[in-house]
């Protein structure tokens, strides 16, 4: 009997040791939990709950049947009566049957609640009333019985509506990618039937810059260089070609993005299609599809019923890979730029000095993106509208939101001003949670005075011939004097950030305060980490990734990850909403979440035990072909 | 007196028993029924034998308003007939016989099983509350349990507790989605079960398996309203055994600043690779793509490996062509056997795919351009 059987143990075989372990610290990263065993009459036991609300693998009885020790151990720790477990047990069956009931026809219109055994008898005849009704009849005994008819499988996977997968299974020949198989859900994503496809090369669809990348794919071992990623280490190694013969490369992966071809008419075949023989330039449209799969040699009799008049025994080599449409970006090509014409993002660092300009804000402030890079956006602000904007600027370097200016105005190449407002939001390093830029999203308000559609057809002109000439420099030229020292104000107002960071982070117990804003949950911070950081950020302000990884590693273990990841929760960012959806920073919100220190252990933990996937060679010799 | 009350309760007893065994009977006779097989079945315990049971009518449910009427039609009218006559049911289905079916089946059966394996995935239909209703049978190669001893429980009982709410945001449908089949992408940790050689293990030595999770969310209006989630679920692979021209590796310390960086970007990006290193990979994509490479880069922080979608690259000297990457978190340093337990500290490795040509290649979007141009 086991030594804490007391409490409901008595039933179970008696081979439990305890360990003193507390059952927090097993069950915190690694699940304890069973295969349901059948077990006649035994008394289904449950684990207790074990008080870690964030951590919680309670599973139903059947696969909560820990190994022998946990379940002791947990027993021992809560001491739960036998009672309770019962009535737990119960409460799930009762649970349970509610739930069949509730999906049972015959037992919906009930008005009283049905007993168990009714719904159970109930439930019986609803299933051999649907089996008859399904395809299983006309599968043989042998083969193997599955929940779902193959059939229907192959609904949920691909067929036209229902599909997870937006994609096909295509195999290729290797030696003139010729498409020997296609599934039929090709049409769904490049509007040309099966038939069209099946027995044309596979180069007549693909858009003409990845030829190459697709020969390159399809060819065996002949390539020269087989990259390996080790996966210890993450460093390339080089492989020689291996010493099989180079037609059967069977089993090695491949993994590329290419474009193909799809017919503009939805839903129809287009008539006109034809595969592009023509030297013209092409004008079809392409899909990104990205393909995954391997090499297989098999016989040619079985794939090509079309012989070329060789009759070639010898096996083909041919490229089997799924593809698959990737998820179409929500930005529109830089092509069709009348969708927004008085909106443009820009970067700036965090002194304010441009460094990405979208090539929409030509059109609203004259001047060409190389024109304004490397410039303060300070230069550019009108003398009434600086103190608002600097204010705002300090704000926004300090906040986690959007921050969203007054209207002001903005100086254009030819000295008039334009009215904006925008949105600027600081990005910061989910890592090092230091700002790192800010994005602005700017809006054109109203034009300027003197703004006429004249004016802004001669400007348009105007713009065409400039482009040749030096960049003019703002603030130098427009005659007023304290906009010369306008550009210092952004390196002000960066350098007060500057400080707050060496000032917060030499600070001895920080605690757990950001600079950005209060402690929002408790965090297992690390004080001593952060100024180690910090003494190597003042180092050079651009301090090699190297240090800093030292100056982590150096700090301690665990606090280095618990501290940054500490730092990604309280991370609040809220997506930018209004007109440019393009910049909804809308991340991950497990975040908030990642509140309690267990939650980051099992991070941590996680980091450091994760299976990183090494992808191994399929083994697909028992592959049937469905050909 | 005494005796009595010993009759009564023997007699409560003996009904007791009786009542038991009849349960049992009527649990054998449901988990016969199930499309399992006998060593499965009889191995079923009670609430197992209901959650399949539930599955199966879930899904039978889901498939019918999916592959709609005609289905349903169909197996009506086999149903009818089967009551009648008991054996045939030819004639209404289309003209199709047994045999041909039953070729359909066999093709369908390996085209599917193939697609499977190629996409090295497994199928989960996900209810709106997490339910797994259905999962392919090849799950257990990824998570070391079977279809059976996972179907119909939920999968927040399986998944890293702080990718819930990740995982709740996506099975939730908003009244717009329902009508587009909206798309899902993302990232979640599970329980894996497997030994590093493919073995099935033990679930208390489970693992966290990273898992790219992609599908539609889908609903059904009739028979009855239903809406799930049906999702492919790929782990997500790091060695690749044939990169191509037209991809580049990098090594990056955790903030994503370039450690390392393979020759091949020189002739995709134009940058060397001295210059890249100490650059904050941020600085190098167009602005607008910042979003998708945040979370991109949080995805890494938290779960250790993601894949990105597709961005924007800025190319050295103007124009920018559109990327994948795929990332994970690797111990930066080879761990050493002597002390296994200790922290080593991590890099992110990026394995990335250029998709497009370069695109407006006059085009000086950043700062980064221009100091080369004008430097040139």
């Amino acid at each position: 009997m086991s030594a804490g059987g007391s409490d409901g143990t008595a039933d179970r075989p008696a081979d439990l040791a305890a360990d003193g372990e507390c059952p927090e610290q097993a069950g915190s990263s690694l699940p304890a939990a069973e295969l349901p065993r059948k077990r006649k009459g035994d008394v289904e036991e449950r684990s207790g709950t074990h008080g870690q609300q964030s951590v919680d693998f309670q599973m139903d009885d059947d696969l909560s049947r820990s190994e022998g020790e946990d379940q002791q151990v947990k027993m021992k720790c809560f001491r739960e009566p036998h009672r309770q477990i019962e009535k737990r047990r119960r409460d799930k069956m009762n649970t349970l049957i509610d739930e069949l009931a509730a999906m049972i026809p015959a037992c919906q219109p009930m008005a009283r609640k049905l007993d168990k055994l009714t719904v159970l008898r109930k439930a019986v005849q609803h299933l051999k009333a649907l089996k008859v009704g399904t395809g299983s009849a006309f599968t043989d005994t042998t083969s193997k019985p599955s929940i779902l008819s193959h059939d229907d499988l192959k609904h949920l996977l691909l067929r036209v509506g229902t599909h997870a997968v937006d994609g096909f299974l295509l195999v290729v020949s290797c030696d003139r990618a010729k498409i020997l198989f296609i599934s039929e859900s090709v049409s769904k994503i490049l509007n040309l039937s099966r038939l069209e496809l099946t027995g044309q090369s596979l180069f007549d669809f693909i858009h003409p810059k990845d030829i190459n990348k697709v020969k390159e794919q399809l060819s065996s071992s002949e390539y020269p260089r087989q990259c390996l990623i080790d996966a210890a280490t993450g460093v390339q190694v080089q492989v020689d070609a291996p010493a099989r013969p180079p037609l059967l490369s069977t089993g090695a992966r491949r993994s590329f993005f290419c474009r193909l071809k799809h017919s503009r008419v939805v839903g129809k075949q287009d008539k006109h299609f034809l595969p592009c023989t023509s030297k013209k330039k092409d004008s079809s449209r392409y899909c990104t599809l990205h393909c995954t799969g391997y090499m297989r040699s098999c016989p040619s009799s079985q794939l090509d019923s079309e012989c070329d008049g060789e009759m070639e025994s010898s096996d083909l080599s041919c490229l089997v890979t799924v593809c698959r449409l990737l998820t179409p970006v929500s930005h529109q090509p830089p092509k069709e730029l009348t969708i927004r014409p008085s909106e443009f993002v820009t970067r700036w660092a965090i002194d304010g000095k441009f460094t990405f300009v979208e090539q929409q804000a030509t059109t609203i402030i004259g001047y060409l993106p190389q024109e304004v890079l490397g410039t303060s956006c300070y230069e550019y602000f009108h003398q009434d509208d600086l103190l608002h904007l600097a204010d705002k600027h300090r704000q926004v370097l300090r906040s986690k939101e959007k921050i969203e200016t007054r209207c002001y105005k903005f100086k254009t190449k030819y000295g008039s001003y334009v009215s904006l407002q925008s949105q600027w939001f600081s990005f910061t390093n989910p890592w090092t949670k230091e700002v790192e830029f800010i994005v602005s999203s700017n809006q054109v308000i109203s034009r300027g005075p003197g703004h006429t559609k004249d004016e802004e057809a001669g400007n348009s002109k105007a713009l065409q011939e400039d482009t040749k000439q030096i960049p003019i420099i703002p603030g130098l030229s427009s005659g007023l004097g304290t906009m010369i020292y306008a550009g210092s104000i952004g390196t002000q107002i960066a350098n007060e950030l500057m400080d707050s960071y060496s000032r917060m982070n030499s600070s001895p117990s920080s605690g757990a305060c950001s600079p950005f804003g209060p402690a929002q949950e408790k965090c297992p911070v690390v004080s001593p980490l952060t100024s180690t950081s910090a003494s190597s950020r003042e180092e050079a302000s651009g301090s090699s990734s190297q240090s800093q990884c030292d100056s982590r590693t150096a700090a301690g273990a665990s606090s280095a990850t618990s501290e940054s990841l500490a730092a990604v929760s309280r991370i609040n960012i809220n997506p930018i909403q209004g007109e440019t959806s393009q910049l909804d920073l809308d991340l991950v919100p497990g975040l908030s979440s990642f509140s309690s220190d267990e939650a980051a252990m099992a991070v941590i933990m996680s980091l450091l035990e994760t299976d990183v996937n090494m992808g191994q060679s399929g083994d697909f010799e028992d592959l049937h072909w469905p050909f | 007196m005494k005796a009595d009350k010993e009759k009564r309760r023997m007699i409560s007893r003996d009904a007791a028993r009786r009542r038991r065994r009849v349960e049992s009977e009527v649990f054998a006779e449901l988990s016969r029924l199930l499309p399992l097989q006998q060593s499965v079945q009889d191995h079923l315990d009670k609430p197992s034998v209901i959650r399949l049971t539930l599955s199966y009518i879930r899904m039978h449910t889901l498939l019918k308003g999916i592959t709609g009427k005609k289905a349903e039609a169909s197996h009506a009218v086999k149903c009818e007939q089967v009551m009648e006559s008991g054996e045939e049911w030819r004639g209404c289905d289309r003209g199709r016989d047994d045999e041909e079916k039953k070729t359909d089946d066999v093709e369908a059966s390996e085209e599917t099983n193939m697609f499977l394996r190629i996409l090295e995935g497994f199928l989960i239909v996900l209810s709106t509350e997490g339910d797994m209703i259905y999962l392919s049978d090849n799950v257990s190669k990824y998570m070391g349990l079977t279809q059976t001893e996972l179907m119909g429980h939920n999968i927040f009982e399986f998944t890293h507790p702080c990718d819930h709410e990740e995982i709740r945001n996506n099975l939730r449908l908003t009244a717009e989605e329902v009508w587009c089949g909206a798309k899902r992408d993302f990232v979640m940790r599970i329980k894996g079960a497997l030994t590093h050689r493919g073995r099935s293990s033990n679930l208390k030595s489970a693992t966290w398996k990273v898992l790219h999770c992609q599908g539609r969310a889908k609903v059904c209006v009739a028979p009855s309203s239903v809406s799930c989630l049906l999702l492919t679920c790929q782990p997500l692979p790091l060695s690749h055994t044939l990169l191509s021209t037209h991809t580049f590796t990098s090594q990056h310390s955790m903030d994503m600043r370039f450690t390392y960086c393979d020759q091949r970007i020189t002739l995709l990006l134009g940058y060397s690779t001295e210059e890249l290193l100490g650059r904050s990979i941020y600085d190098l994509c167009h602005t607008l793509d910042t979003n998708c490479l945040t979370k991109n880069h949080l995805n890494l922080c938290l779960k250790s490996q993601s894949v990105s979608g597709q961005y924007r690259m800025l190319v050295r000297g103007g124009g920018y062509v559109w990327v994948e990457s795929h990332s994970a978190v690797i111990p930066s340093v080879r761990p050493s056997k002597s002390r296994p337990g200790a922290h080593q500290p991590l890099c992110i490795l990026c394995v990335t795919y250029v998709l497009s040509g370069v695109e407006e290649p006059s085009l000086q979007l950043s700062l980064d351009q221009t100091v080369h141009r004008y430097l040139r």
